[in-house]
């Protein structure tokens, strides 16, 4: 099944009188269930891409559509709902929220999410059972990034977008990280989608998309996608 | 460059640079304003009272003083000038205006100032010399005649000139009336010759005198001189004198009190946003440090956002502060109703400038302090951002209740907890808004009340009659009372110890007067005892059952008085029942009726009537003033309840942005944000609300006390004036919300997300 339908989708930022095309014309199809690595130099327009998946931002042509929804005409509250539910975030500077504990980091989210998960069992699941009532700069980064993992998944979301995950890690950690995100995609069915200027990241991939000047360069569908203890870091 | 770093960031924080300002704009202009206001009096009452020969002590005999009088005191060492002098009211021919017809002897004391038209001649016998207020009020001018009557004679003549006078400074013919009334009530000089002209011989119940003399030594030297004590008077106890000081020490207070709430919230209000603007240039002030540039640069750099916003914040606040002084003092405010003088241009004192300068640097110091714990240590660890103190678990925390409460609810109790300043800050602001609003309200409330239990429940006749004493026989009075079925009082002046009061009798058979006491509750006259105002007991000590002796003035009559109950009281008097005084043998003389009749013909034992009406009237634009300076207080304080709550509201903000943000992001609607920001704002002010409104109470009983000590106020407090109050500062702290909270729609989470701090 398709899950994400991406076709003709630009992203126009005027900077004074000069137009920047952080997308240009993009058409992408991604299929559920899969680990999708998005590659590309600095400025390429990752970014850009994931967060209209994302649904913080919006296309300025073209049609983003999820499980079939076009979510490039919504309001913003229904973005809000979207959010809520349809999409996980994971970001490079982890975003947690500093006066709250770990738990209630977590567990925020079921007072906006359909059909959310426990928030103990996740943090359980992430491997932070004895760091719940903490709070985050208590933890260090990978522990904080298993937060924000555990924040995603806990919405119950079909989309996992992950901006650099690892980007503030060192390689160890950075490989927990993926670790846990591969087990956790898996065991709660979800796709994956991490952006990432790090090669190595994409042997783990179903498939890996290649982003350049803002356009699509290749899209490649890797048959058989490593494990992360498979790939040499 | 630096310098266009300083535009581009006074760019950037706009609302919290123009709140500051806007700020120490009002703290300084209060400032300013309530020092101008009374100083501007100081000035310029002195100056009134100076260029009138104003004199020090009035020595008084009811029964006139000998030209042999007069020569003695003159001849009294310390004594520089004295004058035989006269004051009676009188009606104005065919007219209800009563002016109060005025001889001084030597025209240097207790004179006037001509503004114009002809300098006063001592042997003048036909001209006058009118108050200007009243002639103008009444279309005279210069050249008209002017008809009173006094003993049954026309008093007429020509207007020689329009003149103004520290005496009547504050021109009340009435000792009820507490606002004077320009139309209907004046003064007219004439000169000794005039009345020997008219009269003969001319009797002068007081004498004058300007001296330097401590009352001590006045009192010694003039028994010494005239062989006898009398009744002396001295300038503090003078209406004009005592209400004019009166407005001074009022305007002091004020000035002592208002300006501090105000000062210090632009203070603390400094601190807390630029050492919020600071955290967020840390990294830049890390950057220019890493870049060369030395601490003293750096610190220079920022001392001159301090300076930028101080300099502004003082030209506003000049500007506001002599609006404020304007507003208070100027001859057609309700001021220039009150005080008859000359001279209104605005002073300041002196050590005011100082103190704004103060202000200015402690406002730079504080920019300083908090730029400074910015850049402690090393370039590198300048370029760390700021790193905000570790979350603690909180004792509130361990509690069961905690689990179950929202995540925003445990989100903005430890948001207020963490930013402990700003939460004060803004606790502060709401207890300040709170309070000034109960504080001014409740002056109306009290005042109000006042008039409601005090008049209304007291005052029952429609008209009173003041008897001429010198002309009225008993037999007379007699006749008056039968025929208008009055009601009567005695007034004599006492001495308990040093201190002088009224002693009243009172004939009430009608119960067209009646004595009050706290809320309006009736008391009876007793016939064993006397009732004491509130004022006399606090300042003699005494308490109902309590005994003590009065010296009636200019006798050696010496009476023992029990304490019956307290009662309210316009005037510092003692108040007893004519079958007490019966008892007790006192002497006295019938001074005042009280009547339901409205229409009182004219007599020679009369020598004034006055309608209850009139003196309600006269109570009413009393309260004016009052109303004027409720208003102004309470448009400041809603102003001042907006900035600050706005400030600190974007201040948050800002702290919060990337939290916020992250919300967004992760699926929280705009409408739940906007009600989390919100609800924190909605429990700042509940608790402000309730911390203010004791605070205000606390105000308004020092305020009464520093301010009205006069009048025997009760604190009152309506109902209403906690609604409104409350209302007002909800209105402003949920205003203040809506403004914050919509500017949440406006977040990119994109932008707010991108850059890892
Ligand atoms: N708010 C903005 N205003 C103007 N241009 C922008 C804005 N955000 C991004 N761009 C431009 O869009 C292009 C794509 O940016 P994007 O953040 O998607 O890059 P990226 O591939 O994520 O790069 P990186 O690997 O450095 O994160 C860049 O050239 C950038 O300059
Ligand atoms: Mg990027």
């Amino acid at each position: 099944m398709k899950i994400v339908e991406i076709s003709h989708v630009s992203r126009v930022y005027k900077v004074g009188d000069h137009e920047q095309k952080a997308l240009d014309d993009v058409s992408l199809e991604l299929e559920s269930g899969k680990t999708i690595v998005i590659l590309g130099p600095s400025g390429a327009g990752k970014s850009t891409l994931l967060n209209l998946l994302g649904g913080l931002d919006s296309p300025t042509s073209g049609t983003i559509k999820i499980k079939g929804q076009d979510i490039s005409t919504l309001n913003a509250d229904q973005l809000a709902e979207y959010r809520a539910s349809g999409v996980g975030f994971i970001f490079q500077a982890y975003n947690l929220i500093p006066t709250l504990t770990v738990l209630e980091n977590v567990a925020l989210v079921k007072e906006i999410a359909k059909d959310p998960l426990s928030s103990h069992d996740m943090l359980r699941e992430v491997g932070l059972g004895d760091h719940m009532y903490k709070f985050p700069v208590e933890l260090s980064g990978g522990e904080q990034q298993r937060v924000s993992i555990a924040r995603a998944v806990t919405k119950n979301p079909d989309i996992l977008l992950c901006d650099e995950p690892t980007g503030a890690l060192d390689t160890e950690t950075g490989i927990m990280v993926l670790k846990l995100l591969q087990r956790m995609a898996k065991e709660h069915g979800k796709t994956t989608i991490i952006v990432t200027h790090n090669q190595n990241i994409a042997k783990m991939a179903d498939v890996v998309v290649h982003v350049k000047n803002g356009k699509i360069k290749e899209v490649i569908n890797n048959d058989k996608p490593l494990a992360v203890e498979e790939v040499e870091w | 460059m630096l310098f266009k770093k300083l535009i581009r960031t006074i760019g950037r924080y706009k609302a919290q640079f123009i709140s500051m300002i806007i700020m120490v704009g009002l703290g300084v202009g209060i400032f300013l304003g309530f020092n101008i206001e009374w100083k501007t009096l100081e000035v310029n009452v002195a100056k009134a009272f100076e260029d009138t020969g104003f004199a020090d002590y009035r020595i008084v005999n009811e029964r006139g003083f000998s030209e042999e009088d007069l020569k003695k005191i003159e001849s009294i060492d310390g004594v520089d000038a004295a004058s035989r002098f006269l004051s009676v009211n009188v009606p104005r021919k065919d007219d209800e205006d009563i002016v109060m017809l005025t001889v001084s002897e030597n025209i240097s004391v207790s004179g006037f100032k001509v503004l114009e038209g002809t300098p006063y001649d001592p042997d003048d016998a036909e001209g006058l010399w009118i108050s200007e207020r009243y002639a103008k009020q009444n279309g005279l001018s210069v050249g008209d005649t002017y008809t009173m009557v006094y003993k049954s004679l026309e008093f007429s003549g020509p207007i020689r000139g329009l003149v103004k006078s520290g005496e009547y400074m504050i021109c009340l013919v009435e000792k009820a009336q507490l606002m004077p009334d320009h139309e209907k009530n004046g003064f007219v000089y004439v000169s000794p010759a005039y009345m020997k002209a008219k009269v003969g011989m001319t009797f002068y119940p007081q004498i004058h005198v300007r001296s330097d003399l401590p009352k001590e030594t006045m009192i010694d030297r003039v028994e010494a001189a005239l062989g006898k004590s009398y009744m002396i008077v001295d300038k503090e106890l003078v209406t004009s004198y005592a209400e004019a000081h009166g407005e001074m020490t009022e305007g002091k207070t004020m000035a002592a009190l208002l300006p501090v709430i105000f000062l210090a919230i632009a203070i603390l209000t400094m601190i807390t946003t630029m050492h919020r603007i600071s955290i967020s240039e840390k990294t830049q002030i890390g950057t220019l440090k890493s870049l060369g540039f030395k601490d003293r640069r750096i610190l220079r750099h920022y001392a001159a956002y301090g300076l930028f916003i101080s300099i502004c914040g003082t030209v506003l606040g000049v500007v506001l502060g002599l609006g404020i002084g304007y507003f208070f003092i100027n001859p057609n405010s309700v001021m220039g109703d009150y005080l008859d003088m000359e001279h209104w241009e605005l002073h300041m004192p002196l050590w005011s400038i100082a103190v704004v300068i103060m202000i200015n640097v402690v406002l730079v110091l504080a920019t300083l302090y908090s730029v400074a714990s910015m850049m402690k240590g090393t370039a590198a660890e300048a370029l760390k951002p700021y790193a905000p103190k570790a979350m603690r678990r909180m004792w509130i925390e361990k509690k069961k209740v905690w689990k179950d409460l929202s995540f925003a609810t445990k989100w903005n109790i430890r948001d207020i907890l963490r930013h402990k300043s700003r939460s004060f800050m803004t606790l502060f602001g709401i207890i300040s808004c709170m309070l000034i609003l109960i504080a001014s309200f409740g002056i109306n409330d009290t005042l109000n009340s006042y008039i409601d239990d005090f008049f209304e429940n007291s005052i029952c006749y429609k008209t009173k009659i003041v008897l001429d004493t010198e002309q009225a026989g008993d037999a007379d009075v007699a006749a008056l009372i039968d025929r208008y079925e009055a009601d009567w009082t005695s007034s004599m002046g006492v001495q308990i110890g040093e201190n002088t009061y009224a002693m009243e009798i009172y004939g009430l058979e009608h119960e067209y007067f009646r004595f009050v006491k706290g809320h309006g509750e009736h008391i009876d006259l007793p016939d064993d005892g006397v009732l004491i105002c509130e004022r006399i007991a606090k300042k003699e000590g005494l308490k109902v059952g309590d005994t003590f002796t009065v010296s009636v003035y200019g006798t050696s009559e010496k009476y023992d008085l029990k304490v019956a109950d307290i009662a309210k009281s316009i005037s510092e008097s003692v108040m007893m029942s004519d079958t007490y005084a019966g008892k007790l043998g006192v002497n006295y003389q019938i001074t005042e009726l009280f009547t339901n009749e409205t229409e009182i013909e004219e007599s020679p034992i009369i020598s004034s009537t006055q309608t209850k009406q009139a003196l309600l009237d006269t109570f009413k634009s009393f309260t004016e003033l009052m109303n004027v300076m409720i208003v102004m207080l309470v448009f400041i304080s809603v102003l001042l309840g907006i900035v600050v709550l706005y400030n600190l509201g974007i201040m948050s903000y800002a702290e919060r942005y990337r939290e916020l943000a992250t919300l967004k992001v992760v699926g929280f609607k705009d409408r739940h944000i906007s009600r989390i920001l919100i609800d924190q704002n909605l429990w700042m002010t509940i608790l402000g609300v309730l911390v203010g409104i004791p605070a205000g109470i606390g105000v308004l009983k020092i305020l009464l006390v520093m301010l009205a000590s006069d009048y025997e106020l009760t604190l009152t407090i309506k109902w209403l004036t906690y609604l409104i109050a409350t209302a007002l500062t909800f209105g402003v702290s949920f205003i203040v919300g809506v403004m914050v909270s919509r500017k949440n729609k406006d977040i990119d989470m994109v932008e707010a997300l991108k850059v890892a701090e």
